[in-house]
């Protein structure tokens, strides 16, 4: 069944696709301005810098943002170097990170890219990376938030579109309104397709391996068709994403298909994300995407082999996703866990818990006293007091 | 005139008086419960027990029977019968975690809780709302067979979570579960 906001987001993307269909506004005639040292804007662009500008300094204080700051580097000198190899923009390009596990990124006007925890743990590689990257900055260089808000006669129209859009997806309502503008470019074709084929030509001229997007964009479909993660700015709608795919086989298959030599940095890449693996692993966990969290763990693993906190967190998955045999395969990377560090208390409490489930009390006990004597000002003590007290009462079990 | 005047008061005193205090019985699902609604709060319209005194972004308690298969809406978990109340509480985090419309979430206190003879949990988090403004939720829920009850208290800010928080707090010891007879 069709709800009321569904039908009104169909009604509005009906009126704005004519606006795709019937051609363009005409720009409105404003008064040439700086918006930096070199870049000469009209009104409007001066708006949606200063816009842009404000919205950022909100987003930033909303606790969005992932506190990495050698990440940040890496991820600046990646974008540092596509930049060198593109149009001029005279403005330094800046990547952060903000902590949410759905597979997004986006750029403001004023060449600030955002990009989720979730979209690169999804990652193998800094040509990945690289991909994604040059894709965002080519919408700062080739001003595409200024061209699609100039596009539409019916600003408001536009806006409403660009609202009840974002209304669906996560920490869109911290964005404001350039953010928003930034984002809707997601559903405007003829822009992200230009940011796929001089994204492509950037990372090529870099020396990444163009291939690696092809691959990456590819799985990333499959994982958002398959009905995971909500709606994605990054890849649009799926009709959008299935006619990027297209266009990127055919261009790589005239352009870039010659592989050889190319720079893929996995290691560095991995090296660079570990502890993002891990804490995005925490993200898709509370969201019950369980496998996802389990790929990001296995490939922390490959890292750091004799991680604590990652044998942990797979215990995690399989306590909290409770299929059948779920619970002996969590007990099997908890024991792992508390081999590698005797002292991990949230192991100790999570076997307490499964024994506790299956009416197990001494073992339970056994656990949860080990827990509060390795912590006894845990914050979960008030709980694990009341198992106890409860376990005492049902005596050996 | 004058009777005009008192018919008006009257349908004003009668309309004030349903909506401050309805009383009445909330029913859905097998398992449904009674509770007292504070004077001077009045009922807005929803598919679920939610009041308020001043309005909704101000101040609001809600009270709620959930089947436990109805999955949430940012998450897509569902509560499961055998789910301890601690399980229970750290799916409705993971649940405010992912809500798109909240930022900066901080959990004060998480630790069981008794309600009314139901053995529980009770949750205290801030957090932001779309536009900025801070609000905080004092959650307490409990399973019972195939429902999950929860009673919170939402205020815009600390000033009017100290106002009510005693309001909030009677109410709950007048919180009922009973078992809807079959029809």
């Amino acid at each position: 069944m069709i709800t009321w906001p569904s039908k009104f987001f169909i009604f509005i993307f009906f009126l704005f696709s004519l606006g795709l269909t019937t051609g363009c506004a005409t720009p409105p005639e404003s008064k040439a301005l700086l918006v930096s040292d070199k870049i000469l804007a009209n009104d409007d662009e001066i708006m949606l810098w200063q816009k842009a500008a404000e919205e950022q300094g909100a987003l930033e204080s909303t606790g969005f943002i992932y506190p990495d700051h050698e990440l940040e580097e890496y991820l600046n000198k990646v974008v540092a170097t596509l930049q060198a190899q593109s149009s001029p923009f005279d403005q330094e390009i800046r990547v952060k990170v903000i902590k949410n596990a759905h597979l997004n990124a986006f750029a403001y006007p004023n060449g600030i890219i955002y990009i989720h925890t979730g979209l690169l743990a999804r990652m193998d590689n800094e040509a990945q990376l690289a991909a994604v990257l040059a894709h965002e900055m080519t919408h700062c260089i080739r001003r595409h938030a200024l061209r699609a808000f100039r596009r539409y006669k019916d600003q408001s129209v536009f806006l409403r579109v660009v609202e009840h859009t974002l209304s669906k997806t996560s920490i869109a309502r911290f964005m404001g309104f350039s953010g928003a503008t930034a984002a809707m470019r997601g559903y405007v074709r003829e822009l992200e397709l230009e940011a796929d084929r001089v994204g492509l030509k950037v990372m090529a001229a870099a020396g990444y391996d163009p291939g690696e997007a092809l691959s990456f964009f590819e799985r990333m479909i499959a994982e958002i068709e398959q009905g995971g993660p909500e709606a994605s700015f990054f890849f649009g709608s799926h009709l959008n994403a299935r006619q990027r795919i297209e266009n990127l086989q055919n261009l790589f298959a005239s352009s870039y298909n010659n592989r050889n030599s190319r720079i893929i940095n996995s290691e560095i890449f991995l090296a660079k994300l570990n502890k993002l693996y891990l804490d995005n692993a925490g993200l898709d966990i509370r969201q019950g995407r369980f496998q996802a969290a389990r790929r990001s763990v296995e490939k922390y693993l490959r890292i750091k082999p004799d991680d604590t906190r990652a044998y942990f967190l797979l215990g995690e998955i399989y306590r909290q996703r409770g299929q059948a045999d779920d619970a002996l395969n969590a007990i099997k990377f908890y024991n792992h866990a508390i081999f590698l560090d005797p002292t991990y208390t949230e192991a100790h409490k999570a076997i307490g818990l499964i024994h506790y489930k299956k009416g197990q009390r001494t073992l339970a006990k056994k656990f949860f006293e080990s827990c509060l004597q390795l912590s006894p000002d845990s914050p979960d003590k008030a709980y694990i007091q009341a198992y106890l007290k409860q376990c005492a009462q049902d005596g050996e079990g | 005139m004058k009777k005009i005047v008192w018919i008006a008061i009257f349908i004003f005193a009668a309309s004030f008086l349903s909506c401050a205090n309805t009383g009445g019985v909330y029913q859905e699902g097998s398992y449904s419960f009674k509770v007292k609604i504070p004077a001077g709060w009045r009922k807005i319209d929803r598919p679920y027990l939610l009041i308020t005194k001043e309005g909704p972004f101000l101040q609001n308690i809600m009270v709620q029977n959930r089947s436990i298969g109805k999955a949430f809406r940012y998450t897509k978990k569902k509560m499961q019968k055998e789910m301890l109340p601690e399980e229970a509480a750290q799916l409705i985090i993971d649940e405010y975690a992912s809500d798109k419309n909240i930022g900066n979430l901080k959990i004060l206190n998480n630790s069981p809780a008794e309600i009314n003879g139901h053995n529980g949990f009770q949750i205290l988090i801030t957090y932001l709302g779309p536009k900025g403004n801070e609000f905080h939720t004092l959650y307490y829920g409990f399973l019972k067979a195939d429902t999950f009850f929860n009673l919170r208290f939402t205020a815009g800010g600390r000033q009017y979570y100290q106002k009510d928080i005693e309001t909030f707090k009677r109410m709950m010891h007048s919180f009922e579960v009973f078992k809807v007879p079959a029809a």
